[in-house]
């Protein structure tokens, strides 16, 4: 779905990241160890679709789902689900932003300055991945939080 | 070692952050060596092979549109290739005749072959020239290697020859060499082929000769080539006589049509033996 769908949502070259959404959700969920173990997984799946840079993606994808764990909401916290649905955003948007870094710092195909790269379109990538987050937790999450 | 694993058990989540990145950076390093190239190069197939199909899927729901437009594309290129070609057909015949130099076409009506009826039995051709471009009936039809037929009844446009190679079609021929004169006519059977009869056997004619019009003919000029005599066999009285013609009628796409022959003297005084008594 992302490297054929919402990869084409493209909006100056930022576009919003599924995988993170996901793996947001697993981190607040399940824990940083699945969070982290399914960012390798979608890190290898990512970089074999986008057929270069694998490791690159790996890399970037583990360090998310690892730095989302932090926001893990464990089932004995009793937090109310709204508190759980602003883990996830946050989630979202660390796991989001770290892996954007991260890739844009090792491959930079359109030459843009790193400023540009990490800060106007890393943050315009992670926005776009909260939004397409709010529109899930709308969609399928929200009774997940509640419970 | 129970420390170390108590140590394991409360970090193992970052051991196993650790643990992947050592990995993923071990992808970093092999990439670079190009160990990995084959799996990038499956990864770019696969990828591009699911975009393919996603874009086929997509264009297969425009696919009447394009179709559609296509054909109009289509429509319009043959249109164009066919007026091209025929130009060209059309210029070259022309060129054919006017750049004829045994031939002077000036005075004559040019005109392009578009209907031919043809049978064993009969032959007709129409000509795209018709009475408002001066065209009459009785008129010879030729083209620069021989004599095609007369004008056998005109329209505005259009006008209906008839061919050497019509069993009605009869003229008048002599031999360029002997002098002999006939009436050619045509019985049917092969197209390239006629005969001439009220040729004496008294006569010199030989193989080969060349037959051209006669003064005899009340509406073809005189000279006009016609044929080569192929074949002489003697009768009772006359021979009888075969000639290649020298037109050939499978190609004939644009013709020459000469004025008409205006001798009404000549008419009257043959129609009409009374006249004879009148001249001193």
């Amino acid at each position: 779905m992302q490297e054929f769908g919402f990869s084409r949502l493209a909006l100056f070259e930022a576009f919003p990241d599924a995988l993170s959404v996901f793996i947001a959700f697993l981190a607040v969920t399940e824990g940083k160890k699945t969070s982290t173990s399914f960012g390798f997984a979608a890190g290898i799946l990512e970089g074999f679709f986008s057929g270069n840079n694998l490791g690159l993606h790996m890399l970037a994808n583990t360090s998310g789902g690892f730095l989302a764990g932090y926001f893990h909401s464990p089932e004995d916290s009793h937090a109310t689900a709204k508190q759980k649905t602003r883990r996830f955003y946050g989630a979202v948007l660390t796991a989001e932003f770290s892996a954007h870094t991260i890739i844009t710092t090792g491959y930079n195909p359109l030459g843009l300055s790193p400023e540009y790269r990490i800060v106007t379109m890393g943050l315009l990538a992670s926005l776009m991945s909260v939004i397409l987050a709010f529109i899930a937790n709308r969609l399928f999450l929200k009774k997940t939080f509640a419970a | 070692m129970r420390k170390f694993f108590t140590l394991f058990f409360k970090h193992n989540a970052l051991l196993l952050f650790l643990a992947y990145c050592s990995i993923a950076l071990l992808f970093m390093k092999l990439e670079r060596e190009d160990a990995f190239s084959k799996l990038q190069t499956s990864g770019i197939e696969f990828g591009a092979g699911v975009n393919e199909k996603l874009i086929n899927l997509t264009s297969l729901l425009n696919v009447d549109k394009e179709n559609q437009r296509l054909m109009l594309v289509n429509r319009d290129l043959l249109m164009k290739v066919l007026n091209h070609e025929t130009t060209a057909v059309d210029d070259r015949n022309r060129r054919k005749i006017l750049d004829s130099p045994t031939f002077n076409a000036s005075g004559f009506t040019m005109a392009r072959v578009v209907d031919r009826k043809f049978s064993e039995r009969e032959n007709m051709l129409v000509i795209n020239a018709g009475w408002s471009n001066g065209i009459k009936k009785d008129m010879t039809v030729l083209v620069p290697e021989g004599l095609v037929g007369r004008v056998i009844s005109v329209s505005e446009h259009y006008a209906r020859v008839m061919p050497l190679i019509h069993t009605d079609f009869k003229v008048s021929v002599v031999s360029d060499s002997s002098n002999c004169t006939g009436i050619l006519s045509w019985s049917g059977g092969a197209e390239s082929v006629a005969q001439i009869e009220h040729i004496p056997i008294s006569s010199h004619l030989k193989l080969n000769e060349r037959m051209l019009t006669s003064d005899f003919s009340t509406f073809a000029i005189r000279g006009i080539p016609v044929g080569k005599v192929v074949r002489i066999k003697p009768d009772k009285l006359f021979y009888s006589i075969d000639i290649r013609l020298a037109v050939d009628f499978s190609s004939l796409t644009q013709v020459l049509v000469a004025p008409l022959k205006i001798e009404p003297e000549k008419v009257a005084i043959s129609n009409d033996s009374t006249l004879i008594e009148q001249i001193p």
